[in-house]
């Protein structure tokens, strides 16, 4: 037999089997890289069909973000505006501007303007602004320094992972409720220590879901 | 965040701004990109071996471009947000709006609030603010929202055949009025529906003024309001009754249905409950006598039940009406009565001895003699003004059908407009009014469907759901409530009022404007602020019917009795035929409405047909009696079932010449030779949904009996047909899963659930120190668990919990519809059905007993016990253990949750479930197009978008091969949470996030009728839900199996009268208990295992003792 079986293959299963571990092992990693939001969603930034700037708007101007997300402290949704609520400063304000074209045309017509979604959850997971932003959680938490970008991308995974770690240890993230809707304050555990941020979240009684009906029903 | 949005996708004007990651094509066609890439490759570059060159590098450079971003074929497809362009007041994205409305039936509606999603109305409650009512709903007023996004319905005004738009339409309406107007309306006749609708009314009204020789004739199939005659006779006034149930402690039914059937049933059974339910052992419990010839709602709950035909309903009430009046003037009437002579002695004596807390009630089918009986028998009790109200109605001023056909036949109609209802499909046989309405020149047909009316019309008018309507009504009482539109007519469909402005020429046409001149009229004061109130509150205040004092004259009876006919005695050759309006499609109107037509009949349990239904004397006697057993005990079951399919015979009965054929149901209870057939069923013309469902029992209707009629024959063929059957299994076959006790019993020993079945052989599993425990710490102590399963800590601020009360639920189903739309529960179809794959996350299982541990027969006498089974929560879940993904799991709250995305569809969670409540979708329902649901993954996409809008945006739709269960309404749960958490912080108390009682309502709470359903959180030892589970009568569903469900069940109860002679021992128990203690033996007795305790051993824990201890 050994005419015909070389002495190297008897090591041949165990190459098999180490080959078989590093390749699944590079296919694993290499999905969990590729595929997951992490690398999929982080940085997505499409263009708008009308350039807004958040950096303006929020950063230089210093509107609040409830100005135009009106809605964020009482609903699921933090409510992208309606055009009238561009045209309360822009039928004043760079009235004839190209650039706002669409947005005359929508307030006019009553059609939306089409704003391309950037985050985007999953339709079997309900997140709900109301509840975050009420109890010390800021927009930049999940959105960024929103207030710094002339275009909107996005910062973090808002995967599952990315909710769970918060929901396992909310004295890291939270902020003093006056600071939510102020991107640039620091958070309690960064201002004022972990043990304020431990205090924060036991006075309030923050208890952030982790079991499947906090966000799957 | 994740709701559906509900606006249309975008169009192409919308998306002319750059769209980047559609597809690489795209991208790379951008004039940028074009430049850019002309400039390196200039065009005519040669071609590569037909591969373009050019785009090929495109493509390239499109790659390269993204390369920093990522992998642009993995990404999911862009989505919009597309806002209002002009805010809209009030709405929130995200946030549901309530609306007051009603669902007008016949004359009277109920109340409603309507939840909208972005100006979609997608479930439908009671509306608080109705006393009455109390919020509850019923069946049909769940259910109707789902017709509103009906895609069968009538889409477009057409004019033989051709489409009509509305100026057309409008014209053609004016023509009408102005072509008659000089002729006073002689040649015009109109043919309408019942409504209570004051605006109509005036309408009408005006009408008639404007058009005094033109006919004015309202049809309904069914009759469900007492009739108006036999009140005129007694008491020589305009009047009907209005029953207040909760004052009668003795309450006798002559084969009335006032649970269900009936106008006003609703309030009726909030108010029977009040008087059923019992909280303690000092509490009082009225008593239900029912005599029937079917078996209903009503019959269900009673006490002592006579069966009776329908036509000899007369005679038992002139024999009561004798025995309590005194008078022997009606003893005279009652001769040939079949009913023994203790049962009336001691009925009357019941009655007699409760005056002016008793209350009789004839079925508002039966004749008018039967009624006027009542009444005397009500007035000689002194019941009038106690027990039943008179309210003043307006007198009758339509024609009857009949005369509107002789006109027709006298060729004297020269325009008919025929305003809803379906006369061609559903008027009496005899009138043959199919091929009168062919004879007359001019058919306009307004209604919400193109059926069988409409094939004999040339105007078809397409008729607004009442969701879409401005317009009026008033509930049973009379008060007027208001119906709102929630969203524009999505068909451009009219109201039947515009219709009625127009033809008569009315200056203002407008529904709104209409409406407001009525309510306001009558409520007076400052308009604008009345109506607005009246439109906030959904009802105007004090616009009730007025009660008024009547007195009862029995000379003006003696002429109604005169003309009576004496009914003739029933046998196998000369039977009864009852026509039935069916519980879930009705006279048929509902026919198309795929939640009704799966919900199982509240008593047969058949879906998607009706049957002819047959005493099982009759059976034997044709032969139909079913052979063979189908489970180990030696018994029959009531049909033959075939792999759970009920293999019915069909059969051919005839009256009067006239037949109708269908599957023969044999139904306990029954009157011997009486035949029920429901009604509605067997359209030839109707929707997707409703086409061949059932049979068409109106064929042998006439209009000289339309609601019995005797003289029929009935012959088996031998064809057989395969029914939908959900409960196969109708005897509880001596288990203890629905525990009765007979009210004085209970009294003795209110813990009496304790002493039934298997826990009361056995030690408590519980342990002794367990039962000490208070529920509380039960319930997230779990002591003994014992089991290997890591049990989950119940560390939540709340723990759900749930109480059903067995002695109040009549088994109506709106929970099972309620649930069905608030949870996006699909329909399965009759195939499905047949294959048990119903989707329900409630059901209601309804057993039959006869007291008899020997079930050979079925029985002819039997009791039945309903009980709702949903997932019942269990804290120690065997689900949950056998879950290989983890997708079932218990959250801290108490709650055994499913997360539908992990599931993949082992079914093992349902196999190991004891209850049998999980639900697994074999097949896309939400997905594929109609009428390819049963082609797997191969059938084509495209569930049309008009069924999505009734989908509740809080839950999950869930696809094929997910399992799926009841949740206790988790989203309102949430809901309700984070509302509760957001209020709190915003009012400066952060920490005060403990939901009050009552913040968290399921659907089937919020529906039911009879508030036997009670939720909340059993942390709280004064919450309601707490308060009902340490009631001594509180039990766990197999119990036994340690499984410590959430839900349990409040033990029946039944009154019978000690006196009466059906009874068959002294001191007798109900019959579901007679059969367990056949079977089981009776604890008392000693023939347990030595672990064995009697009824009234303190350590069975009478939960005194269980929910005493620490709280």
């Amino acid at each position: 037999m050994s005419k015909i079986f070389p002495k190297s293959v008897n090591s041949l299963p165990l190459q098999i089997v180490i080959y078989l571990f590093v390749l699944s092992g590079i296919a694993t990693a290499a999905i969990t890289y590729y595929m997951t939001p992490k690398y999929t969603r982080v940085g997505y930034a499409p263009v708008q069909p009308v350039p807004f700037s958040h950096a303006i708007h929020a950063g230089q101007l210093g509107l609040d973000c409830r100005y135009c997300h009106s809605n964020v402290e009482k609903s699921p949704n933090a409510t992208v505006p309606a055009s009238q609520t561009c045209m309360n400063c822009h039928s004043l304000v760079k009235a004839n501007s190209p650039l706002l074209a669409i947005v005359r045309a929508s307030y006019q017509s009553g059609d939306p303007v089409p704003w391309v979604r950037i985050h985007q959850v999953p339709d079997f997971a309900y997140f709900n602004h109301a509840i975050h932003v009420n109890r010390g959680i800021s927009c930049v938490e999940c959105h960024g320094q929103i207030n710094q970008m002339d275009r909107v991308h996005e910062v973090q995974s808002l995967s599952m992972g990315f909710c769970l770690t918060c929901h396992r240890d909310p004295a890291k993230y939270v902020r003093e409720p006056k600071d939510v809707f102020n991107l640039d304050s620091p958070r309690i555990a960064e201002a004022k220590g972990e043990v304020a941020a431990a205090n924060f979240v036991h006075d309030w009684k923050i208890n952030p879901p982790q079991n499947c009906s906090g966000c799957h029903r | 965040m994740k709701r559906k949005v509900a606006h249309p996708a975008p169009t192409d004007r919308e998306l002319t701004g750059p769209r980047y990651w559609r597809s690489l094509d795209e991208l790379a066609d951008t004039p940028g990109f074009r430049e850019h890439l002309e400039r390196e490759f200039p065009q005519g570059a040669a071609n590569l071996d037909g591969v373009d060159r050019r785009q090929f590098f495109k493509l390239m450079a499109a790659s390269f471009a993204l390369g920093g971003i990522g992998l642009a074929g993995c990404r999911r497809p862009e989505s919009y947000i597309l806002p209002y362009g002009k805010s809209v007041e009030g709405v929130v994205p995200g946030l549901p709006l309530y609306f007051a409305t009603a669902m007008p039936l016949r004359k009277s509606a109920i109340p409603l609030l309507a939840e909208t999603h972005q100006g979609r109305p997608t479930k439908l409650e009671g509306n608080p603010s109705y006393a009455p009512h109390g919020g509850a709903s019923t069946l049909l007023a769940q259910a109707s929202v789902l017709d509103l996004y009906d895609p069968d319905r009538a889409t477009a005004h057409t004019k033989n055949g051709a489409g009509l738009d509305l100026a057309g339409l409008n014209d053609l309406l004016a023509f009408v009025g102005k072509n008659y107007s000089a002729a006073d309306g002689a040649g015009l006749a109109f043919l309408a529906g019942e409504s209570g609708s004051p605006t109509r009314a005036a309408l009408v009204a005006r009408l008639k003024k404007k058009f005094p020789k033109a006919v004015w004739a309202e049809y309904e199939p069914v009759r469900d309001e007492p009739p108006l005659a036999a009140a005129q006779v007694a008491f020589g006034q305009a009047v009907k009754p209005l029953y207040q149930f909760a004052k009668a402690r003795r309450i006798v039914s002559l084969d009335g249905d006032f649970l269900a059937a009936e106008s006003g049933s609703l309030y009726y059974s909030r108010e029977f409950a009040k008087g059923r339910r019992v909280r303690t052992k000092d509490d009082d419990m009225n008593r239900l006598y029912v005599a029937e010839s079917g078996y209903t709602i009503t019959g269900g709950m009673a006490d002592h039940r006579l069966r009776l035909a329908s036509s000899h309903m007369v005679l038992l009430a002139a024999a009561l009406a004798s025995r309590i009046t005194g008078d022997s003037d009606y003893a005279k009437f009652a001769e040939g009565l079949d009913v023994k002579p203790e049962w009336l002695d001691a009925c009357a004596a019941d009655l007699l001895a409760n005056k002016g807390t008793s209350l009789v009630v004839a079925g508002a089918h039966q004749p008018a003699t039967v009624h006027v009986l009542a009444y005397a028998i009500n007035a000689a009790l002194g019941n009038i003004g106690e027990t039943v109200d008179f309210v003043a109605v307006e007198p009758p001023g339509a024609a009857a059908l009949a005369d509107l056909a002789a006109a027709i036949s006298a060729g004297k109609v020269k325009t008919l407009v025929v305003l809803g209802g379906n006369p061609a499909y559903n008027a009496p046989a005899d009138l043959n009014f199919t091929a009168l309405l062919k004879t007359v020149p001019e058919v306009i047909r307004y209604g919400g469907y193109v059926d069988e009316t409409s094939q004999s019309a040339g105007v078809q008018i397409a008729a607004a759901h009442y969701l879409e309507s401005w317009g009026d009504a008033r509930t049973v009482d009379g008060t007027i409530v208001p119906v709102q539109p929630m969203i524009l007519p999505l068909f451009g469909g009219l109201t039947e009022i515009e219709v009625l402005a127009r033809i008569a020429g009315e200056p203002t046409v407008d529904p709104y404007a209409l409406v407001f001149e009525t309510v306001t009229k009558i409520a007076g004061g400052d308009a604008q602020a009345a109506f607005n109130k009246f439109l906030h509150d959904g009802l105007l205040e004090n616009s009730a019917y007025e009660k008024i004092p009547v007195e009862f004259s029995a000379q003006r009876t003696s002429r109604l009795f005169a003309i009576a006919s004496t009914p003739v005695a029933l046998s196998r050759t000369n039977l009864e035929i009852r026509f039935a309006a069916d519980y879930k499609v009705d006279d048929g109107r509902f026919v198309n409405n795929g939640w009704l037509q799966e919900c199982p009949d509240p008593i047969t349990r058949l879906t998607w047909d009706n049957a002819i239904l047959i005493s099982p004397r009759l059976a034997k006697e044709l032969g139909v009696d079913p052979k063979g057993a189908l489970f180990q005990v030696a018994r029959r079951e009531l049909a033959d079932f075939e792999k759970g399919k009920e293999n019915a015979f069909v059969a051919e009965v005839t009256v009067a010449g006239r037949k109708i054929r269908g599957p023969l149901h044999i139904q306990p209870g029954l009157s011997n030779y009486t035949i029920v057939v429901p009604l509605g069923y067997g359209r030839s013309v109707t929707g997707s949904v409703g086409r061949d469902t059932g049979f068409n029992a109106y064929l042998a209707r006439t209009s000289d009996a339309p609601e019995f009629v005797t003289g029929a024959v009935i012959m088996v063929t031998r064809e057989r047909m395969i029914l939908a059957n959900t409960q196969q299994h109708w005897s509880m076959e001596g288990r203890d899963l629905v525990r009765e006790d007979n009210f004085d019993d209970y009294q003795k020993n209110p813990g009496y659930v304790h002493a039934i079945g298997f826990e009361a052989h056995t030690p408590s599993i519980l342990g002794e120190e367990g039962d000490k425990m208070s529920l509380a710490r039960q319930s997230t102590e779990i002591p003994r668990g014992n089991s290997l399963y890591v049990t989950p800590k119940f560390t939540g601020l709340q723990q759900w919990g749930m109480s059903i009360d067995l002695n109040t639920c009549t088994g109506c189903n709106a929970c099972v519809v309620a649930c069905q739309a608030e949870n996006n529960i699909p329909i399965v179809g009759k195939d499905q059905v047949s294959r048990g794959r119903e989707m329900h996350w409630i059901r209601i299982d309804r057993y039959y007993s006869s007291g008899s541990a020997d079930n050979n027969d079925i029985p002819e006498e039997p009791q039945a016990s309903v009980q709702p089974v949903a997932c019942s929560q269990c804290e120690l879940a065997p689900c949950e253990m056998v879950c290989p993904v983890n997708a079932t799991v218990h959250d801290e709250e108490g709650l055994n949750v499913m997360a539908y995305n992990r599931c993949i569809g082992t079914r093992y969670c349902a196999n190991n479930c004891p209850y049998k409540v999980r639900r697994f979708n074999y097949f896309d329902w939400n997905k594929r197009s109609i009428g390819h649901f049963y082609e797997g993954p191969l059938g084509p996409d495209g569930m049309p978008e008009l069924l999505k809008m009734v989908k509740n945006p809080e839950v999950t739709v869930r696809m094929r091969g997910v399992m799926e269960k009841c949740t206790y309404c988790v989203q309102r749960i949430e809901g309700a949470k984070i509302q509760h958490k957001v209020k709190v912080a915003q009012a400066g108390d952060p920490a005060d996030i403990v939901l009050p009682d009552g913040a968290v309502r399921t659907a089937c709470q919020q529906a039911c009728p009879v508030e036997a359903i009670v939720f909340g959180n059993i942390l709280n030892p004064d919450s309601a839900v707490s308060k009902a589970k340490a009631q001594e009568q509180d039990y766990a569903l197999l119990a036994y199996l340690n499984t410590r469900p959430r839900t349990t069940y409040l033990g029946k109860l039944r009154n019978p009268n000690h006196a009466m002679p059906d009874l068959n021992r002294a001191n007798e128990l109900p019959y579901s208990r007679q059969e367990l203690e056949l079977k089981m033996g009776r604890p008392a007795d000693g023939e347990g295992s030595g672990e064995g305790k009697s009824s009234d051993s303190p350590d069975v824990g009478p939960p005194a003792a269980r929910t005493g201890g620490s709280a």
